[in-house]
């Protein structure tokens, strides 16, 4: 099944099936949703006016995650020369299932640790870790979009869950 | 001998093969060492993947972006397939048309040019006597220099049928 991203039909497939996906990439790398929103706003753009044909979903997927990748490491580089990015945290409000307070208190608290642990991380490492754990792509899906191999991806999220055990450790002390 | 953590990670994410899957799982079941720190990888990994940002979120965006798109994108370009059409082919006609219209303009300028009679000839050489034929010196003949009565005759040898009509015209006076 063929997809040319200019055609209204095939975007609004692509658009339902993959705007989750690069929301959730574009908000664990920026960690700033009207920033996220932005992002993916561009990113869909873009892919609306190259006027691209894409073999399969997964190809058209694989290169809106690329792209809004790339947009929000740029945003994180242009961030961090102005403020400290860590302090947008506290501007995320996280939501959660939870119904009773203090479960929704402590999951408040470590979501958010965790989220400062990750914004900490490397962009090799971050860029790995947001791929697989928040957008749920396997090795080989994470070895094609940044180009590199499978055992490099292997090596990278093994690397960049204990920087994120340590990071998480630390804040526990 | 005990499992390092890139393979309690690779197992972790499922992409571990056989027999190496087997063989973690059998190590795993007698290794308590293991078994613990596989836990704590999975909480990890776990405890990642809770703090994903809210489904209620995304759709809130995804219904923003979509209100955009849909204005800027799709109203532009509702006919697309004719204006698509139409812009790979707009340089190429314009050049065309301008082309056109050069040659059109031009061709129209150059005839008028060529027929304008007010505009005098260029006169590349000099006035001489090598380019110019003086009436009276005699060394070209014209139908001047013959009689009537030899042009009759000449006429007659050819075989021409000559009818000569004479009329009297009242001399032309000045006043």
């Amino acid at each position: 099944m063929e997809l040319r991203s200019s055609d209204e039909a095939a975007f609004r497939q692509v658009y339902d099936q993959v705007f989750p996906v690069i929301m959730k990439v574009a908000f664990h790398v920026t960690y700033n949703l009207d920033v996220s929103e932005d992002i993916c706003q561009d990113a869909f753009i873009r892919f609306f006016d190259k006027n691209m044909v894409f073999e399969t979903m997964d190809d058209a997927k694989f290169w809106l995650i690329r792209v809004t990748k790339n947009l929000a490491i740029n945003q994180i580089k242009r961030k961090a020369r102005e403020t400290a990015s860590i302090e947008k945290l506290k501007q995320v409000t996280p939501t959660s299932s939870y119904k009773d307070g203090a479960s929704q208190l402590l999951f408040q608290e470590s979501t958010e640790s965790v989220r400062k642990a990750v914004a900490q991380l490397s962009e090799k490492y971050k860029t790995v870790i947001v791929l697989k754990e928040y957008a749920g792509l396997d090795y080989k899906q994470i070895s094609k979009i940044l180009n590199i191999s499978e055992s490099n991806v292997k090596v990278r999220v093994h690397r960049a869950r204990k920087e994120l055990e340590v990071l998480l450790g630390r804040e526990d002390a | 001998m005990c499992l390092d953590d890139q393979i309690l990670n690779t197992y972790l994410d499922g992409e571990l093969e056989e027999p190496f899957r087997s063989q973690v799982e059998e190590h795993m079941s007698y290794c308590s060492a293991c078994r613990d720190r596989y836990k704590k990888l999975k909480n990890l990994k776990l405890m990642v993947e809770a703090s994903v940002i809210s489904d209620s979120e995304i759709e809130t965006r995804k219904a923003n972006v979509l209100r955009m798109i849909e204005n800027t994108c799709f109203s532009k370009k509702k006919p697309s397939f004719f204006k698509r059409q139409l812009r790979i082919n707009l340089p190429a006609f314009a050049t065309v048309a301008a082309a056109f219209v050069f040659v059109f303009v031009g061709s129209i300028v150059y005839i008028n040019r060529e027929t304008n009679q007010f505009i005098p000839p260029n006169v590349e050489n000099t006035i001489d006597e090598n380019n110019v034929n003086l009436v009276n010196s005699k060394t070209v003949k014209t139908i001047d220099d013959y009689s009537l009565e030899e042009i009759l005759d000449s006429l007659d040898k050819r075989g021409y049928t000559v009818d000569l009509k004479i009329k009297g015209v009242a001399p032309v006076t000045f006043e």
